[in-house]
């Protein structure tokens, strides 16, 4: 009894000197990269929706009702056709990008909680900071300029695809390719990109949040208290005040931005293309919306409640 | 011997239940630590407390770092298995390689790749694809590959049929263990477990019932077996529990020697096992 078993171990072999440590670049890279192989709806939903346009660009019958079909005889309005089709095939991948992310952003806090897996992933060094700036990360900046990326590319391919339809005859050539208006369209995509995401973060961080912070049902908790809070208001006061604010959180940069002053495709008039956006749409002065900055300021409130929560909560 | 942990006066509530109390130990580089106790003692609370995943009061320093405000730092040297089959269900066995591999900076893939060479476990398999025994396994390859110098066990072989766990001892003592290291292991199956042990320590109602290393307890407390006829003289010798097998009479004495004890019948030092059972359930108990 006086000796054990382990009396007969061995010196460390190891070296002592400490090896060289990660850098957060280096760990945040890692994290990326499991929260891609985890939730491969990020990625897969958009892949399938832009493979599903290719198929409908190869077989798909093009069927344009314009009241002057003449239009499109001179060069320029079947530029602008052109970059209004490009912009309107990336919509589906931008849609499905905006559900799968928000869907992610919801659950990824929440899941690790209920498979207990979280055990695991605070066994290792990495900070619970590091932990969710990954997540938001990816709902904001990976998935967002990942369908950006891959609306661009798709694109290309679709237009591969029509020339060599128009070619073989079974498309009338009513577009026509322009280097400098494709360029135009990609940059007002970017843009609106980037100015949906900075103006979106908060409901990100609330979802985050969430995720967090819920021990189960994290939809209902997303969801209802943005229809019970103005339905109550309603019942209770009378005005919708919080309707309206849900209402300017959520579409108020379309107005910032003066999407109203937009018109791309109009039945009598001469069409636009979506390059004008680039002149129209007031950018400058979103930017320097102190309502887009609050957002931000909450966004990042909300993320450091939900590392807090993550850090020192204790239910598994 | 420098404390790898050093625990003074832990306390910790779960609402009106009190988990630890007042708890004070130390744990010494280069040990094999049993954290021993009845369901509900306080021993995951205790480890938890010391793996920074639970607030508490009470002073703690693990490696001289304070598990409350330097957790990070904390786990570059600390490894723990917090349950059995805790991995993530949707990782693959590659992509649980490549991602300690990305974070940890003392994670040697090589070490890990050659123990689960020596298992039916497969690089492609998904966790949720292994068996319980091959999940732990696999954990287990993953903290081997890891240079820390504190190990937390938890229950880690709970579950697992007896080839698992005698398997999975056997590779922490002879792959892992070196006296750099230290091990904290909490189980219930003591008895398989207890020649692993440099030290145990008991906990019982959320309070230290016993902290000792083995080598003392050989020389503080004495089993006795004797015939029931000898009982009554024996028990004079103020035995702190006692039981009755096969019509004998173990008695345990705490503090006593062989000269006053050796004429009434077998003497020896309790095994973990019944030393546990003894203090639990004998009249000293908290």
């Amino acid at each position: 009894m006086s000796t054990t078993l382990a009396d007969g171990a061995p010196e460390s072999p190891r070296s002592e000197a400490a090896p060289a440590g990660k850098s957060p670049g280096d760990i945040l890279r890692a994290l990326v990269r499991r929260e891609l192989w985890e939730h491969r709806a990020l990625w897969l939903a958009p892949l399938c929706t832009a493979a599903g346009l290719a198929l409908v660009a190869a077989i798909g019958r093009i069927h344009i009702d314009l009241d002057e079909a003449s239009q499109l005889a001179s060069e320029s309005p079947r530029v602008a056709l052109f970059s209004i089709i490009q912009f309107v095939l990336a919509a589906p991948l931008y849609l499905v990008a905006l559900f799968v992310g928000s869907y992610y952003l919801l659950d990824c806090l929440y899941a690790e909680r209920k498979d207990r897996s979280i055990l695991f992933w605070k066994s290792l060094p990495v900070s619970d900071g590091l932990t969710v700036c990954s997540k938001l990360l990816v709902g904001l900046v990976v998935v967002p300029f990942g369908v950006f990326a891959l609306a661009l590319l798709a694109h290309l391919g679709y237009t591969a695809i029509l020339g060599v339809r128009v070619s073989l005859g079974s498309l009338p050539p009513v577009l026509t390719w322009s280097g400098y208006e494709w360029l135009r369209t990609e940059a007002v995509m970017f843009l609106l990109t980037l100015f949906a995401v900075l103006w979106w973060a908060p409901i990100a961080g609330y979802l985050l949040l969430v995720s967090a912070w819920v021990r189960r049902a994290p939809i209902l908790w997303a969801t209802l208290p943005f229809v019970l809070g103005p339905v109550l208001e309603w019942v209770a006061f009378g005005t919708r005040y919080l309707l309206g604010f849900i209402d300017y959180r959520v579409n108020g940069i379309f107005g910032i931005l003066g999407f109203g002053r937009l018109n791309l495709i109009s039945r009598h008039g001469p069409h636009h293309a979506v390059g004008t956006a680039l002149e129209v749409l007031d950018f400058r002065g979103a930017l320097i919306s102190i309502d887009l900055w609050l957002g931000l300021a909450v966004t990042a409130a909300l993320v450091y409640a939900a590392t807090r929560i993550r850090r020192y909560r204790d239910d598994t | 011997m420098t404390a790898v942990i050093e625990a003074r006066g832990l306390t910790k509530n779960y609402g009106a239940t009190r988990a630890l109390d007042e708890v004070t130990f130390d744990v010494e580089a280069g040990r094999i630590v049993g954290l021993i106790g009845p369901n509900g003692a306080g021993k995951t609370t205790a480890l938890k407390a010391i793996l920074g995943l639970t607030p508490f009061s009470g002073e703690l320093r693990v490696l001289g770092l304070d598990p409350r405000t330097e957790r990070d730092a904390l786990m570059r040297e600390v490894c723990f298995i917090a349950d059995v089959a805790v991995l993530p269900r949707w990782m693959r066995v590659s992509q649980a390689l490549d991602f300690v591999a990305g974070v940890h900076p003392r994670f040697d893939r090589a070490v890990a790749e050659t123990f689960l060479k020596k298992t039916d476990i497969r690089m492609a398999s998904r966790v949720r694809e292994l068996s319980k025994g091959m999940v732990t396994q696999l954990h287990l390859a993953l903290v081997l590959a890891i240079d820390a110098r504190l190990l937390v066990l938890d229950e880690p072989t709970l579950g697992l049929d007896l080839l698992y766990r005698r398997n999975f001892y056997d590779t922490l003592l002879n792959d892992y263990f070196d006296k750099q290291r230290t091990i904290l292991l909490t189980t219930h199956q003591v008895e398989e477990v207890e020649n692993l042990f440099t030290d145990v320590i008991f906990i019982n109602h959320g309070r230290v019932a016993l902290c000792a290393s083995v080598e003392d307890l050989s020389s503080r407390y004495q089993q006795l077996t004797l015939v029931a006829e000898q009982a009554a003289r024996a028990r004079e010798l103020q035995p702190f529990y006692e039981r009755e097998v096969f019509g004998r009479v173990a008695m345990y004495f705490e503090g006593r020697s062989a000269a006053e004890l050796g004429g009434f019948g077998e003497l020896r030092t309790p095994s973990i096992a019944d030393l546990f059972v003894a203090k639990m359930q004998g009249p000293g108990r908290p």
